[in-house]
């Protein structure tokens, strides 16, 4: 597997302000008596930073006395997902297998809502609270590498006890373990990896291989882009000939120019977060930048879609489970991500989602359920298609800042 | 209508015809037209009514695949949007009443009191209603965001509330004031020169008499409250409405259940405007 | 109590304004305020916003980096608004002039739509004009239309979202006016001026329609010249149809206040619609609505967003200001027995 995006180890001010709401909210759990906390902390008292459990040699970070977590299961637990992300079941769209079966286990009722379309948009609808202290309201949340890091850089994740997570610990495939943002990966834990290549639909486009048909005027007005800036511009740098991996800004530039001209000259519909796949099943859209998953999952209601690496590359990227600072039930995502972690249950979701799964031994365990499914390319990469894709450059501030705002232009906005 | 008319110099036979050409598409033509415009307004409903009635394949509620009932026995399945359409109508219901409330003391004052401050108070109110929503929203936002350190103001049902409150206003007020310019100020005067009081007066002449113009305001007010989405989606922070739930299902798939929840509003609200025609007109008959 | 009242009477009105005009100073007049305060704001959520009047250039630059989508909300307001009329008035006239007893009934149905969700109504377009929908699928398979047109994510798709969505904002206020009309100066107007207006009715409907055509092309972007043509025609057969002098001399300037009132209540919302964009359109139909909507709550560049939206405010109230002037009716604000 290819390594996971380095980024930038920039950890900015901590705010006090974050660390005394965490604090008053432990407090207040404490003082409704549920809890056997071990000691009742003090806004801002400075105790000696007990090292984490399980933590390597790395730097020790600047931060405020770790607050005990509070150890009870939640009643609830408020979990928000990209859509087609999560074994569904069939004939019934709001049930999750993987989600009762933790129920079943620990009687915790996962509310689990698909608003995540686009890390950005997600992002804004929880920056505020986030910057002034709130909680978001979130248990648990789902973002790609890239802005994964950036809410670690900038404080707004919890941390977790691992010595809640022995099954985590353990499974983590190697190649997530200790990127540049969080070296000890205390903070996020990768929920599936996946590609972004080209999804349409064969009866109308016939089979697609080349990323150069998101170009073609043939399927002018029919097309979408991806409003992920790292996708979109990642499969423009390789039709190109560029790296994403190591983009540079006039390369940047470059793709953006190609794109512009395919708004320019109609061919984009429009750029879309998760929304191209309603839009191809509708008939609507017939090709669209996608990624690998969905596009399987939406067969079932339309037989006829493929999804393919282009020839000339495609963008690897994967997505994470992060708890927002503020949550009151950390103690209970971290069983569940644990859980999630077992291999089968990992399979269980791999089976379904069709995405690459970061725990060791579900292939395994997905053998079992299904021969087919562990040799399913897209869950299980050859080594031929991972040569094609490669994952979008860790950015500087000053890049991330330029690119956004070419790509904010570029999309309209 | 009379049909003499100094006519062009023509044919006597010319001259009928024409006028009867011209009668025939007047008479029919606009009707015609009524008609069809109102079956082009009426045309979103129905395909809203009839998709709520579909039974897609998968979750894209886009092409008609079969009929079944079976999500009207079961509207709330969704998870969420039971939720958010209790807020909905919370949000709705406490506007309305407040709007209402505040709307009408204003009317009073603009109508049946001469002072100085008039033409500043009526500016005041008429500029919400020339603001776009999007503006509306937004300022709203930036003033919540601008107290929210230290945290008093997190976005939330109180902050949707506040703004609908806030829009309402200007609706309540202008639609109980046409409503209390109508009014026979005689009737108000005899009351006063027998002696009531003013509260006393408001209270059993002048309010029986604007409470349908009240109702009326609140039946706007409610019904833009509760399908209100720009304004809603800037204050609403993580609450969700009815509307925010239709905005975000529309990227994955709008369930069948909003369509039947859509089309039951909709039954509902015609349901009971036709109760009140029949209430009105049973109570005018005997008279 | 009541005593006290009658001793203070002067203090009445006062009394009574106080609790629904303090509403609004709080949370209309504040928040402009604080809306005007953000504008001047620089800096990033994380990073922390300072003010500074230095940052006024904010606003030029907005303006310089938005103004497509500032002008394409004005061009795609001022079609709708103009579509609206067109359909509208003749609706009002059936209704007031034809309607009968039917009137209520034909009311209620006009207003009707608004019973459901603005939203779902919106959505509802998405299925009927897609591209293998209601309307287009059979029309293709039949084979008289390419299978690559399509309706949907075209200027044309954002426009008729708005017609339609604001179609009875304006109907209303023109019944309104029309109802009022003293029939009897109809009825003496048909009497003196019986017929249809010659020429005028030809040259006025040829005017409109070019100039109706113009706005059409140049929003749903045709070519320009053919547009006008087929407008000046259109409109040049329907003015001679149906435009009678009578009309035009009495009942048109009549109910003009009620267009007036119709134009302003779909012009004004029509310029900070970003939904139908969003459902209908494409990226370049994007409207200013759009990039305030993306850049508050997606970006959270509070900034940008505060200067882009105040001048949007600025912008329609000098619309309307002129618009008054213009036609000269009497000022909405004093509304007396409105």
């Amino acid at each position: 597997m290819t390594d996971p995006a380095r980024t930038n180890l920039d950890l900015t001010r901590r705010r006090f302000l974050q660390g005394t709401a965490l604090t008053g909210a432990a407090a207040f759990l404490a003082a409704c008596g549920t809890s056997g906390t071990s000691a009742t902390p003090n806004a801002g008292a400075p105790s000696a930073a007990a090292p984490s459990p399980g933590a390597s040699d790395a730097p020790q970070v600047e931060e405020p006395s770790p607050t005990p977590i509070d150890k009870t299961v939640a009643a609830e637990l408020q979990f928000a997902n990209w859509p087609l992300y999560i074994d569904t079941d069939d004939d019934d769209s709001t049930k999750h297998k993987t989600l009762e079966d933790f129920t079943a286990e620990y009687g915790t009722v996962v509310k689990y809502s698909e608003v995540i379309n686009d890390n950005n948009e997600f992002f804004g609808t929880i920056k505020a609270p986030l910057e002034a202290g709130q909680p978001t309201g979130w248990d648990l949340v789902v973002l790609t590498q890239w802005m994964a890091a950036r809410i670690i850089r900038l404080g707004w994740a919890e941390k977790f006890d691992l010595t809640d997570m022995p099954t985590y610990t353990v499974t983590l495939e190697d190649v997530y373990r200790g990127p540049d943002f969080d070296a000890n990966n205390e903070y996020h834990a990768p929920w599936q990896a996946g590609m972004t290549g080209l999804g349409f639909d064969r009866k109308v486009t016939g089979d697609l291989t080349s990323s150069n048909s998101l170009w073609d005027p043939k399927w002018a007005g029919r097309v979408t882009y991806l409003t992920e800036m790292r996708d979109a511009v990642g499969l423009t740098l390789w039709n190109l000939g560029y790296n994403p991996l190591t983009v540079t800004t006039e390369q940047f530039d470059e793709a953006v120019a190609k794109m512009q001209s395919a708004v320019d000259d109609g061919i984009v519909r429009a750029f879309t977060g998760n929304e191209y796949a309603e839009d191809l099943v509708a008939g609507n859209v017939v090709l669209a930048m996608s990624w690998s998953g969905d596009i399987i999952q939406k067969q079932l209601e339309k037989g006829s879609l493929r999804f393919v690496i282009p020839d000339e590359g495609g963008v690897l990227w994967y997505d994470n489970m992060l708890v927002p600072l503020g949550s009151p039930n950390l103690y209970t995502a971290e069983l569940f991500i644990d859980f999630v972690y077992r291999p089968e249950i990992a399979a269980q979701i791999a089976a379904w989602v069709n995405y690459i799964v970061p725990v060791k031994g579900a292939k395994a365990e997905l053998a079992k359920i299904d021969e087919d499914l562990a040799k399913n390319p897209l869950i299980f990469p050859p080594p031929e298609m991972l040569a094609k894709v490669r994952p979008f450059k860790s950015l500087s501030e000053e890049e991330e800042v330029y690119m956004n705002d070419q790509f904010s232009t570029l999309i309209g906005v | 209508m009379t049909a003499t008319a100094a006519s062009p110099a023509g044919g006597r036979s010319a001259r009928p015809m024409k006028d009867r050409i011209r009668r025939f598409l007047d008479r029919y033509l606009l009707g015609l037209y009524a008609i069809l415009a109102i079956g082009y307004l009426l045309l979103p409903v129905a395909v809203i009514a009839l998709f709520s009635f579909n039974d897609p394949v998968g979750r894209s509620n886009l092409v008609w695949n079969g009929f079944t009932v079976q999500y009207w026995m079961d509207p709330f399945g969704v998870p969420g949007l039971g939720d958010a359409v209790l807020v909905s109508i919370r949000i709705a219901l406490l506007s309305t009443l407040i709007s209402a409330a505040l709307g009408t003391l204003i009317a009073l004052a603009l109508v049946r009191y001469q002072f100085r401050a008039s033409g500043s108070a009526n500016l005041l109110i008429f500029l919400p209603m020339a603001t776009p929503e999007i503006v509306l929203g937004a300022s709203l936002l930036t003033m919540f965001v601008a107290i929210s350190r230290p945290p008093f103001f997190p976005l939330n049902e109180l902050t949707i509330l506040i703004a609908h409150i806030m829009f309402n206003i200007s609706f309540v007020v202008v639609t109980v004031r046409a409503r209390l310019s109508g009014l026979d100020r005689h009737l108000e005067e005899a009351a006063m020169d027998l002696g009531a009081t003013e509260l006393v007066t408001f209270w059993k002449i002048t309010f029986p008499l604007i409470l349908p113009g009240i109702v009326a305001a609140s039946l706007l007010a409610f019904s833009l409250s509760i399908d209100d989405f720009v304004i809603t989606n800037f204050t609403a922070g993580r609450t969700v409405t009815f509307p925010m739930f239709v905005w975000g299902a529309a990227r994955i798939g709008i369930p069948v259940q909003v369509n039947v929840i859509g089309t039951a509003i909709f039954v509902i609200a015609v349901g009971l405007v036709a109760l009140s025609v029949i209430f009105q007109r049973r109570r005018e008959r005997p008279a | 109590m009541g005593s006290f009242l009658h001793r203070h009477r002067s203090a009445i009105p006062y009394l009574l304004l106080a609790p629904g005009l303090l509403w609004l100073v709080l949370f209309y007049v504040y928040p402009s305020f604080q809306m005007l305060i953000t504008s001047f704001w620089s800096g990033t959520l994380e990073t922390g916003f300072t003010f500074s009047l230095s940052n006024w250039t904010t606003y030029p630059e907005a303006l310089e980096r938005y103004s497509t989508q500032f002008g394409r909300s004005i061009l795609y307001s001022a079609t709708a608004t103009l579509l609206t009329l067109l359909i509208a008035y003749p609706l009002a006239y059936a209704i007031a002039f034809r309607g009968g007893r039917y009137k209520n009934l034909m009311l209620f149905l006009v207003v009707a739509p608004f019973f459901t969700s603005f939203l779902l109504r919106t959505i509802s377009w998405k299925i009927i004009l897609g591209d293998d929908g209601l309307v287009l699928g059979p029309i293709k398979d039949l084979g008289f239309l390419d299978p690559g047109f399509r309706v949907l994510a075209t200027p044309i798709a954002v426009i008729s979202g708005i017609t339609y969505n604001f179609l009875p904002f304006m109907t209303l206020p023109i019944y309104v006016s029309l109802e009022k009309m003293d029939r009897r100066l109809t009825e003496a107007a048909e009497d003196l001026y019986a017929g249809p207006w010659r020429p005028g009715g030809t040259i006025a409907g040829a005017i409109g329609g070019g100039i109706v055509g113009a706005l059409m092309g140049f929003s749903f972007d045709f070519s320009l010249l053919p547009a006008i043509a087929t407008g000046a025609i259109v409109g040049g057969v329907g003015g001679t149809l149906f435009l009678n002098e009578a009309f035009v001399r009495v009942t048109l300037p009549l109910s003009l206040p009620g267009v007036f009132a119709g134009s302003l209540l779909v012009l004004i919302p029509a310029m900070g619609d970003y939904v139908n964009a969003t459902l209908l359109g494409n990226p370049s139909t994007n409207m200013i609505g759009n990039v305030i909507q993306s850049r508050f709550l997606t970006n959270a560049d509070y900034p940008t967003a505060s200067a882009l939206s105040f001048m949007l405010m600025i912008g329609i109230l000098a619309v309307v200001a002129v618009y008054a002037r213009a036609l000269g009716t009497e000022n909405l604000t004093a509304g007396r027995g409105a």
